[in-house]
């Protein structure tokens, strides 16, 4: 892909983010025998909140909700445009490290709990997404992305293991449930974004929807070059993520981090290991 | 480029209980679920106030309660409105002069729509809201005091001060 049409792209990533979580509410409400709300109903919060007056903490508070935003929206550029693997993954973690420094920043009790378990969040699914990169250098060498999307070989044949252990945490980087402990919105009320509002919030909103685009660009990788293949995995990690959400219960936080550390990264250490041992 | 048409299509609410029996607030939670479904209008409940549009407000509204809700009141941007559920909510209903109640929710905070009914229904109170919507499109993103209230208000306003000097009024003395 070309520079300017990863520009593009990135530019234009909320409104397919927007799309993607308004189709997430229409499947979820159906999911629960409800007609749910209008496809275009993101795109309507979205002008609302442009409409809404903006109550700021602090200055310094409003201004890591933008730039949650800038970097989230930054690591996605680096994937969009066939960059490093390893890049995009640590811009990522340091747009989600201004979301917390934000939360900090003010005394509401739950946006610091909210923070708190942000951080622990990150302690749970981000080693996998660091060993997943690895696992995709293993099998197609690179850790570019515009190679691992030209490769001829297909990770998912030789990743199985890990591609599950990424499935399940797909809900712990999208903050759904069971593994919504940071946002968890009838306990903590949203966590670190309780405290922004209008403007503010607009940007902390469009984050999550560009995370959607992350998440799930970084499932299209395991197809390597076969991108219908691709296509098809996100459809269906799209489903069975939303079904996970309806079916099971927010965990705690202990739980979530062992799930993550006894369970899914000994799955995908096992596949590295499989895979070390084929090769030699 | 204009944006008033879009407050009526994704309202998001906030319920507070001011002391009523929960008979309103089951109601207000029925809205939500599959049978009446208010997400059909975008309707969300956030229980954020830096978030909502929509004051629900239930109960006859507590002495303690008082400033709970006025505080919520003043946490909420503009533009708002607020909606009161329930015959109590409206009028005190059956603790109205009774010693440890205001008498409705208008004694404290502006109010724009009054849904009567013990408990109202859920058909009530999605008309309710509906009403409330009209008013939300037309309202302006003045700040709006209680009648009570006679604090000056020039911008930018600090409304944790606006709030403290509210709330000195209503105590008649400083309450720190």
């Amino acid at each position: 892909m070309s520079y300017w049409t990863a520009f593009i792209l990135t530019l234009f990533s909320p409104v397919i983010g927007g799309f993607i979580y308004g189709l997430e509410r229409i499947v979820r409400a159906r999911m629960q025998g409800r007609v749910g709300p209008p496809l275009l109903q993101p795109f309507y919060d979205f002008f609302k909140l442009m409409d809404k007056r903006s109550i700021i903490i602090h200055s310094f508070h409003a201004f890591m909700g933008v730039m949650y935003l800038i970097g989230t929206w930054f690591a996605l550029f680096v994937l969009l445009s066939g960059g490093d693997l390893l890049i995009a993954i640590f811009f990522h973690v340091l747009s989600l490290a201004f979301l917390v420094v934000g939360g900090f920043s003010v005394r509401s009790p739950y946006s610091v709990i909210g923070a708190m378990r942000e951080l622990l969040h990150m302690v749970a699914y981000e080693p996998l997404y660091v060993l997943s990169a690895t696992a995709l250098y293993l099998v197609t060498g690179t850790f570019q992305v515009s190679g691992i999307l030209h490769s001829e070989h297909v990770p998912l044949i030789y990743l199985p293991l890990l591609f599950i252990a990424v499935l399940f945490s797909l809900p712990a980087i999208l903050k759904k449930s069971p593994f919504d402990t940071a946002e968890a919105h009838q306990e903590i009320i949203g966590g670190p974004e309780i405290e922004y509002s209008g403007k503010f919030y607009e940007a902390v909103y469009t984050a999550k929807w560009i995370e959607y685009v992350y998440a799930f660009f970084f499932i299209f990788l395991f197809a390597g070059g076969n991108h219908i293949l691709g296509a098809l995995l996100i459809i269906f990690a799209f489903f069975f993520f939303n079904l996970l959400d309806n079916v099971t219960a927010r965990v705690n936080f202990r739980q979530m981090v062992a799930f993550h550390w006894y369970i899914l990264i000994p799955l995908a250490v096992t596949n590295l290991m499989l895979i070390a041992l084929w090769r030699s | 480029m204009d944006f008033k048409s879009f407050r009526k299509k994704s309202p998001w609410i906030l319920h507070y209980n001011t002391g009523s029996c929960n008979g309103c607030d089951i109601e207000i939670l029925a809205c939500l679920s599959p049978k009446y479904d208010v997400e059909r209008f975008g309707i969300l409940n956030r229980g954020n106030p830096k978030q909502s549009d929509i004051l629900l407000v239930t109960g006859p509204v507590t002495k303690r309660a008082k400033e709970r809700l006025l505080r919520l009141y003043f946490e909420m941007p503009e533009p708002k409105v607020v909606v009161a559920v329930g015959a109590c909510a409206c009028s005190g209903g059956v603790f109205r002069h009774m010693y440890n109640v205001e008498n409705g929710v208008d004694k404290v905070i502006p109010v724009d729509v009054y849904v009567p009914g013990c408990a109202a229904r859920p058909e009530a109170i999605i008309d309710g809201l509906i009403k409330a919507l009209e008013i939300l499109k037309s309202k302006g993103k003045d700040l709006e005091l209680p009648s009570w209230c006679k604090a000056d208000v020039k911008p930018p306003v600090n409304r944790a001060k606006l709030l403290n000097s509210c709330l000195e009024e209503f105590h008649g003395c400083r309450r720190d």
